[in-house]
Formats: C-alpha cells, sequence, structure tokens
C-alpha cells in the first residue's frame, strides 16, 4: 500500500486466465481398472459489449461537461486492475503476451462517427471479424460505433499505441470513502490518444464523443505503426458527416439510394456516387498530409462548407441535464449524449465501414480554446480604480491619441465622477466610491476612537468635499442597503420584533429597577459564558433574600408531620363499640336482656375479614405477606433515609459555583420530598 | 428589606418578569452561542455586509474599471459597508424613541456583526474564529477562466515563504492563512473574492479533479489556428519535474508529435521514442507506467505577489544573522558610545 497521498504506477497487471470458456478435464491413471474422466466446465466472464457500471469508477473531462479541456488526455479509471487484459485483443484464449489490452478510448467529434442504438452483439463488431469464443457474451445486445476505414486510420490508436495508453495505478484509499469496501485501491486506468482542442479557427465549441471501444479482434484494422509526424497541427474534423443530421426531416434513406436527396449534392460525399462516379476513396491521399480546401473529396476528408448543425451543442447539453431529471435517466442520460452522433454514415459511406463494439461512452464540449495558463498569464492587473492600459501601438503607426471621453472620470481616491440630477432638478456631477476602493481606508473617520454617529436618513450622509461637489458615496450605501432590508418582509418583520423585544426588555429593567433596592448591573452582551445575565442575577438575589426571610415573605414552614383528623366521636360508647366491631348493637341489648350480657357475647359471632383457607397458612400468603413488608419497610427507610438528594439543577456555570448561600441551607433543612402525590 | 414586596404573588411575578428580561435580551443561536441580535437579523446584516445582495453597479460603478480579461484587488470601505448596515436598520423606526433605542443598542449590533461576518462562509472541518476582524480585502476576477475552469481554487497568505508551486494542506483557520470570507461567482465569467485581511500573496489554481493527463499546449501558437505541445520531462528516479522550473528548454522538455493529418491525435509511439532519448527520462525501453509518469498534468498555480520576492525572503535565513563581532568588542562599543552620548 502506497503511503498517504502518494500513488504507484504499474506498466500492467496480467491476469492468469483470460475470460472464456475452459474445460477442466481431471484423470486418473495407473489404476488396474479404468475411471471416466471427470470434466468440469468454467465458465471466466468478463465484460465484453457493456461495462457495467460498477466497474467504472472515474471519467475525465466528465460526462457533458463544458470546459477547456483542449491540453488533457481524456481518461477512463476502471475498478478492476485485470480488466483491459481479460480478453487478449489477438484473438487465442492466451493472455497476450506484448501485453496489448482489448480496450482502447477513442475520443471522435461529432460528425466523425456514428454511435448505433441497440444491436445484437454479433452485428456491434465489423462483418467479418472473428472472436474467440462468440457464445462467450455478456448481453445480448450492444451499442457499437460505426466509422469509416479512414476515420480509424485518423484517429485509433496503433496496436504500438495500445499499451502504453493503458496502465495500472495503486492508490491509498485510508482517506477516502472507498475504504472499508471491496476496493483494494488498484485501479486501470485507459487513456485516449486525442486532444479534445476547441476549434480555433471556426471560433466554435466543440463537442466530442469519448468510447471505450473493444478491438479483439480487429487489431489488423487499426492504423499501422506511423513513423511520420508533425509537431503542428490544425484543428478539423477528420471526416465531416455533419450534413447527414439534417436527413431526418429531409428524406428517407430510400429517397437517397433512389437518387432523389433532398440535401444539396454539392456537400454530401454520396451526392457523386450517385452521379455514377468512381468511388474517390483516397485514403491513403487524406492520410498522407495537407489537402486543398478546394477539392471536395468523396470521403469527407475536407472541412464541407455548410452551416454547422454542431452549433447546437449547447442545446444537446441542455437536454442531457433535462433527461437525468427524468425517472429513467439511467438509459436516457445515455441516448442523449448521443445525440449528434447518431448519423447514418455507415448508409451512404462509400468506403469500408468499420464496427467497434462501445462498452462505454460520454460526451463532453471543449468550450475554450485558451488554457487556464494563458488567460491567467495574460490577466490585466491593478488595484481597483486602475482604468484599462490604452491600446497598443500597431508596429510602424504610431500610438493613438489617448481618447479622454471614454474613460470615466476617476481619481486617486477611487471615487468616479457621475452626472447626478439633484432634487431641484439641475444636472451636476457627483462623486460616488464604491465599497471597493483602492486603498485602506479608516473606518471611523479621522478619530478612531469615536464611532461616526449613527444615521438615521441617507441625506445625513451627504457630504461636500472641498471642489464644491457633492460626495454621495455614503448616502449611496445607507439607501441601498434600506432598500435591501425592505425587500425581504422577513427581515423587515425580524426587525420590529427585535426593537419590540427591546422594548419590552427595556419595560422590565425599568421596573426592576424601581423595585429592587440596589443597583442593576448594565448588561454585557458579548463577555460570552461570564456575562452578567441581568434576570438571572435579579432571580438568584431574590430568591436568596427570600431564603433569609422566610417567616416573612413565605409564611411558616410546614410541619414535618400533620396530625391526624380528629375523629368525631358522640353518642353511646357501647353502641359505639358495637357498631365499630359491626355488632347489631339493638339486637345485642334485646338478647342480654334475656340471657344476661356474657353469655349473649359469647354466643354472638364476631365479623371476621376474609377467610384464611383451612386455617392453615398457606405458603403463598406467607409469600406476599413478607413482599408486602418488605417493600414497604423499603419505602419507610428511603423516607427516612433518602439517597443523595436530587438538587434543582443550576441555570447556569455561575451559579453552579457560587458558595453557600441562604438558600441551600434551607434546602438542607427541608424534609425530603415525600411521595404523597404518588400514593394520592 | 424589601419595601414593597409583601406577597408571593408579587413576588412571583418579579421572579417571571426577571426570567422573562433574560429571554428578551439575549438570543440563543444554536450556531454561534448568545447574542443582543437575533440570529437572522445578525445574519442578515453580515452577508450585507459581506455585500451580498448588492447590486453590482455599486459594486464597480463604471464598466471600464473592470475591463475584460482583467483582475483587480481592492480593499473594502468599511465606512461604506457600516453606512450599507446603517441603512438596513433604519427600516422601521418611525419615533424618536425607536431611533434612541437604535442608537443605544447600535454598539452592540455593530460589534456582533463584526463577529458573524466570519460565520458566513464556514466550510466544514474549518475552525471558527471568534472575534471581529480587521481590514478585508478582495479582489474581482473577470476573465474567461473563470467560466471555463468553474471551482477555481483561491488561497492567500499572510506572508510570502512558500515556493510558488509548493504543496500545502494549511487550513484556513491557520495563522499564515487568510481567511476567505466570500468566494462567489457574480456572472458566468466574475468572481468576487473577499479575504479576512491583507494578503502578501494570493494563488488562483486551476480546479483539481482527479489527476489527469496531458500535455502543455504552446500559448503562442506558430499559425493562427493551429497548434504546438510540449511534455515536461520528470526525472524517472524521483519523479520531480527537470530543472529549470519556470522555462520550457531543450532540457527539459520534449515536443509533442502528432499524426500528419489527423488533428489532435497524438503520435504516442513516437512521443515515447522522443522521451526515451532525454537524458533524465531515459529507461530503454520505456514501460507504460513511466510514460504514464511522463504525461501527469498538475494543475496551474497563479500566484499575485511580489513578482521581486523569490522564496522566504520575508523570513530571512537564521545564518544571516550570525555575530562578527565578539561579545565584549560590542559591549565596549556600547559603553563607550553612550558615554559620548550621554550627560
Amino acid at each position: 500500500m502506497p503511503t498517504l497521498g502518494h500513488f504507484v504506477l504499474h506498466s500492467q497487471f496480467k491476469p492468469s486466465l483470460t475470460a472464456g470458456f475452459y474445460e477442466l478435464k481431471s484423470e486418473q491413471v495407473d489404476l488396474p481398472f479404468p475411471v471416466a474422466p471427470e470434466i468440469t466446465h468454467i465458465h471466466v466472464q468478463a465484460p465484453r459489449f457493456v461495462m457495467p457500471t460498477e466497474q467504472i469508477l472515474s471519467s475525465f473531462p466528465p460526462a457533458n461537461a463544458e470546459g477547456a479541456f483542449g491540453d488533457r488526455l481524456p481518461q477512463i479509471v476502471l475498478k478492476r486492475r485485470t480488466l483491459p487484459w481479460e480478453r487478449n485483443p489477438a484473438g487465442g484464449g492466451d493472455v497476450n503476451p506484448a501485453g496489448t489490452p482489448w480496450l482502447a478510448l477513442v475520443v471522435v467529434a461529432e460528425g466523425e462517427a456514428e454511435l448505433s442504438g441497440a444491436t445484437p452483439v454479433a452485428e456491434c463488431v465489423t462483418a467479418g471479424t472473428v472472436l474467440h469464443q462468440p457464445a462467450d457474451k455478456d448481453v445480448e445486445q450492444g451499442v457499437h460505433l460505426a466509422v469509416t476505414e479512414s476515420v480509424v486510420k485518423k484517429i485509433f490508436p496503433t496496436v504500438d499505441d495500445l499499451p502504453l495508453l493503458t496502465h495500472v495505478r495503486e492508490v491509498d484509499i485510508d482517506d477516502t470513502e472507498l475504504v472499508g469496501g471491496d476496493d483494494d485501491g488498484w485501479l486501470a486506468v485507459v487513456l485516449a490518444n486525442r486532444l479534445p482542442v476547441f476549434d480555433v479557427a471556426g471560433g466554435k465549441p466543440v463537442r466530442y464523443m469519448a468510447c471505450l471501444v473493444n478491438v479483439e479482434g480487429q487489431l489488423a484494422a487499426l492504423p499501422p505503426k506511423v513513423p511520420a509526424f508533425d509537431n503542428v497541427f490544425t484543428w478539423e474534423l477528420a471526416q465531416d458527416w455533419r450534413v447527414l443530421s439534417t436527413l431526418q426531416t429531409s428524406g428517407h434513406v430510400d429517397a437517397a439510394a433512389m437518387g432523389q436527396l433532398a440535401i444539396n449534392p454539392n456537400l454530401l460525399p454520396a451526392a457523386q456516387a450517385a452521379a455514377n462516379l468512381p468511388r474517390a476513396v483516397n485514403v491513403a491521399g487524406a492520410a498522407a498530409g495537407p489537402k486543398t480546401v478546394a477539392q471536395q473529396s468523396l470521403d469527407g476528408a475536407g472541412a464541407m462548407r455548410q452551416p454547422p448543425v454542431a452549433d447546437q451543442w449547447r442545446s444537446t447539453t441542455a437536454k442531457v441535464a433535462q433527461a437525468a431529471l427524468e425517472p429513467e435517466a439511467k438509459r436516457l442520460v445515455r441516448s442523449t449524449m448521443g445525440l449528434g452522433f447518431q448519423l447514418p454514415i455507415s448508409k451512404y459511406a462509400f468506403e469500408k465501414v468499420l464496427r467497434f463494439p462501445v462498452l462505454a461512452h460520454w460526451s463532453f464540449t471543449t468550450s475554450e480554446g485558451a488554457t487556464f495558463e494563458t488567460l491567467m498569464q495574460n490577466l490585466d492587473v491593478g488595484l481597483l480604480g486602475t482604468l484599462p492600459p490604452p491600446p497598443k501601438a500597431k508596429a510602424g503607426k504610431p500610438a493613438p491619441p489617448p481618447q479622454p471621453e471614454d474613460l470615466p472620470e476617476v481619481v486617486a481616491t477611487g471615487h468616479i465622477g457621475l452626472s447626478h440630477r439633484v432634487r431641484r432638478g439641475d444636472a451636476l456631477r457627483a462623486w460616488y466610491r464604491g465599497p471597493c476602493v483602492p486603498f485602506a481606508t479608516a473606518r471611523d473617520g479621522a478619530d478612531s476612537s469615536k464611532p461616526l454617529p449613527l444615521a438615521h436618513a441617507a441625506d445625513q450622509l451627504r457630504r461636500v468635499i472641498p471642489d464644491g461637489r457633492e460626495d454621495v458615496t455614503l448616502a449611496a450605501a445607507f439607501e441601498i442597503g434600506r432598500l435591501l432590508a425592505l425587500s425581504q418582509l422577513s427581515i423587515v418583520s425580524a426587525l420590529l420584533r427585535f426593537r419590540a423585544e427591546q422594548f419590552g426588555a427595556g419595560r422590565v429593567r425599568e421596573i426592576l429597577g424601581r423595585l429592587v433596592p440596589f443597583p442593576l448591573p448594565k448588561g454585557l452582551a458579548n463577555a460570552g459564558p461570564l456575562s452578567v445575565d441581568l434576570g438571572r442575577y435579579v432571580a438568584v438575589q431574590v430568591v436568596d433574600v427570600l431564603a433569609k426571610n422566610t417567616d416573612r415573605m413565605l409564611g411558616p414552614r410546614r410541619p414535618i408531620a400533620d396530625p391526624g383528623r380528629e375523629i368525631e366521636v358522640g353518642g353511646e360508647i357501647d353502641r359505639l363499640i358495637a357498631s365499630g366491631l359491626g355488632l347489631d348493637y339493638d339486637g345485642l341489648m334485646k338478647r342480654s336482656a334475656e340471657f344476661g350480657l356474657v353469655a349473649t357475647l359469647s354466643r354472638t359471632a364476631a365479623t371476621v375479614s376474609g377467610t384464611v383457607g383451612g386455617g392453615a397458612f398457606g405458603e403463598l400468603e406467607q409469600m406476599a405477606l413478607a413482599d408486602a413488608l418488605t417493600s414497604e419497610l423499603n419505602r419507610t427507610l428511603s423516607v427516612a433515609v433518602p439517597p443523595a438528594a436530587t438538587r434543582p439543577r443550576a441555570r447556569g456555570a455561575a451559579i453552579a459555583q457560587a458558595e453557600r448561600d441562604a438558600l441551600d441551607e434551607l434546602l438542607d433543612q427541608a424534609p425530603p420530598d415525600d411521595d404523597e402525590e404518588a400514593e394520592a | 428589606m424589601i419595601k414593597n414586596l409583601q406577597s408571593a404573588v408579587t413576588m412571583a411575578a418579579l421572579q417571571d418578569a426577571a426570567l422573562y428580561y433574560a429571554d428578551y435580551a439575549t438570543d440563543r443561536s444554536p450556531d454561534d452561542g448568545d447574542h443582543v441580535v437575533p440570529h437572522e437579523l445578525r445574519h442578515f446584516l453580515a452577508r450585507l455586509r459581506l455585500l451580498h445582495g448588492v447590486p453590482f453597479s455599486y459594486l464597480v460603478p463604471d464598466a471600464k474599471l473592470l475591463p475584460i480579461e482583467s483582475i483587480r484587488f481592492f480593499y473594502i470601505d468599511r465606512a461604506w459597508t457600516d453606512a450599507l448596515t446603517q441603512g438596513a436598520l433604519s427600516v422601521g423606526t418611525v419615533s424618536t424613541a425607536d431611533r434612541t433605542q437604535l442608537e443605544s443598542v447600535y454598539p452592540h449590533i455593530r460589534q456582533e456583526v463584526d463577529e458573524t461576518e466570519r460565520y458566513i462562509r464556514r466550510p466544514p472541518a474549518e475552525e471558527l474564529l471568534k472575534d471581529g476582524s480587521g481590514t478585508l480585502t478582495g479582489f474581482i476576477l473577470r476573465s474567461r477562466a473563470v467560466s471555463g475552469w468553474p471551482n477555481l481554487h483561491v488561497r492567500a497568505y499572510s506572508v510570502d515563504k512558500l515556493e510558488d508551486d509548493e504543496l500545502t494542506n494549511l487550513a484556513e483557520s491557520a495563522p499564515e492563512r487568510m481567511k476567505v470570507l466570500r468566494i462567489e461567482r457574480l456572472a458566468p465569467a466574475v468572481l468576487f473574492v473577499i479575504f479576512d485581511g491583507v494578503p502578501a500573496v494570493v494563488h488562483i489554481e486551476e480546479p483539481r479533479q482527479g489527476i489527469q493527463f496531458g500535455v502543455r499546449l504552446d500559448p503562442e501558437d506558430p499559425v493562427a489556428g493551429s497548434h504546438r505541445a510540449k511534455v515536461r520531462i520528470r526525472d524517472n528516479n524521483t519523479s520531480l519535474p527537470v530543472p529549470p522550473k519556470k522555462d520550457y528548454t531543450d532540457e527539459n522538455s520534449v515536443d509533442v508529435p502528432f499524426r500528419p493529418g489527423a488533428p489532435g491525435v497524438l503520435n504516442v509511439t513516437a512521443l515515447r521514442d522522443r522521451l526515451q532519448a532525454m537524458p533524465k527520462a531515459n529507461k530503454n525501453p520505456m514501460a507504460p507506467n513511466e510514460f504514464a509518469l511522463q504525461m501527469l498534468r498538475f494543475p496551474f498555480r497563479q500566484v499575485f505577489g511580489d513578482p521581486d520576492n523569490t522564496v522566504g525572503l520575508q523570513h530571512y535565513n537564521l545564518d544571516k544573522f550570525i555575530a562578527t563581532v565578539a561579545l565584549p568588542d560590542w559591549k565596549d562599543t556600547v559603553i563607550k558610545g553612550l558615554k559620548e552620548t550621554g550627560p
């Protein structure tokens, strides 16, 4: 694992097996009897026609991006490090010994190639291409790129280029979101071989599409090694088929085949063929070097003079952004990005059209010709208030005279003279200076100890400076601040609420000041946690006084135990006792007259609440009684000996740390809270 | 003791009043603590101070002050922004009582808004800077670089001691780095930045979005409309660029070969051969990973500062203060000098 902030570049990472079908045959020999061999079938899977999205980590330039990508090679980063070598582009089941990957990143400009819709995978390769084990396919339908042979010769990488454009990167993922997942920090990177430059001559943005193509079985179709090179190139399309994009409205393919093409025949290479001219496929000439623009060759090697349809690049970008909002975004975004690349080239081209399966594709727009470096180096640097530099004198001509009337009236202080119509209607010139000034200014005027007085109206800030002109700088600032506040209803109401609260607070303070016999401290708003909070201060003081003088302020303390309710006793004592015992007094008296009191009492059964089953004291009853006793005992104990008494929580750190005062003592003396309410 | 408090009822009312007062007079914000000015209002005023929402014609009164492809540095005029806040506060002051109240509370507001200015733009994981800020500066950049390279990196430092291309991970709250109080694209091609202090050096950097590979297009096209490109060599052993840093010479760069007749297509093998021929990058044959190393491109950083200041000159090296006079001699000189000048 590389150290933090570093990465390691590796050339390649070949797998032990390429993808495909394998047969594992195990035989046992030297046995006295024959044993049938065990045959196991293995399918080593790898993407072939579609790159699963989870295998793509990132791409550069970002999909659908607009920017200056002219000096950067497009790239795609794949998560599995062996992916580019899991198939042999030369065919066969072995790992390519030269390390040639089967993937290539090809960058085509709008109008150079055709991106197909969903096609059966067998039709995604050039007819006649022999794939190793064609049954090994990951999907049934794929997308392919149809390009004419001459375009392939121009923009596709050579066989020797392929290994150089692919490498493996080992990065440290400890500080990324990838840590903890399946990722090990090994990534395969495929670079393109083409700079997506800006069309400087035409001054137009160019839309490019980067396609990750499968070159399996078609290595021979790739351009041969090119020994010649130029140090300078001029941007142009490798072939210009953009005129085909107008076909949608003007006619049908059949119409073209019948020679009834509704587009200007001069624009389309097919027109010459329609006139039964010999096929002027001039591949070698197109690839060899500069050609005259005047001659329109059949293969579209020269730029066509026609209104560029690609001018609509901006709308395509917008369409993709719109498609991303759709529920079916996953499918729609890809197909929308293919807009402008879906020209039916194969139907019109008179040279061989090759097909390459596209595993992934995305489009982007180079909308800027200059590089960041040149732009930044050529910036006009100055403090605000610096006027633009005078136009440079052209060689051989005297410098043009300065034109003062064009330039604003700017002085060294940063003030600018503006025409000003005063309230009386006079047209004057006044000075104004924005908040951005070319030198450090004093915030509070000359005397920094005393802030400038608060202004309540813009007119308070109008100044007349010694040259007699008015300086409306601060007045304008005041007015725009007022308007900005007024423009937001919530701010206006927040201001009014704030003011009302301040008035309310002021009233409370006033009342308190009259009621309490000590001077109220001044509230310090910004002293942090140590600030004297007036309200809290008053509360603490008052409670303290209260605690010291409980008799006068709150009345006598409540006794710990309340005496019981007085029982009203009236009437005959005998009758009272009898009713208490649940006896019928009158009946008892009647019988005692007959038998005598003692005998009567002995004959009368006493009322007993409940029945103790069988006279025996059961185990259950014993347990219930013991439990009741324990809980009652616990409750009594908890009342008598309270656990750590909970104090009322102090409301601020300052109070918590304060010394013990009368209130604390009072609290200590107070009996613990009884559970009266819980019982009641 | 307390004459007017005779009953517990009065007492309770007084207590309530005191508590309400505390509630009225403080605003408890979960983000930045207790203040007098309510959160919403305080943040609105602080945003106003940073010129959020102020029409652009108030910032730059004439388009000629901000020509195409220019950068203009400035100081923020605090008197101007104070007038702006006063204007906002003047809304709804109808009566004399309102104005008196505003005058008494304004020092608090001003102090708290000074502090809140630094809360407005607060990247996560950045420390909160307390206390008010002093002089504010900034710049307006009007360039295609703003529209073509969204998410530019802007950094300002109070001392210029970092080498122009050195990597750094100083936090914004670090003392050497200036906090960016506001960075906003006012228009697709206009970038407005306010710094918390007066920077000695400002870095503007190309957005870093992953590792990129590429070439350096020659800023001076040989013929109008055509392109020429170079690749700077990296030392194969150290992976550092070959000096000189500032220049593209024959020793530290190669011309990029392009396939003839094919716009923008690199002749990769020819480029490999050229790179191989360079002494520092020499490795025969060049492997794909070594080729990738040579093609690495890092973001360009534009440094605005004192061009005469090379690295570290503001922090004098310690060896420049080596004592060259013996201490007794120095003492004698001082005593003698004092005697001569003294009474």
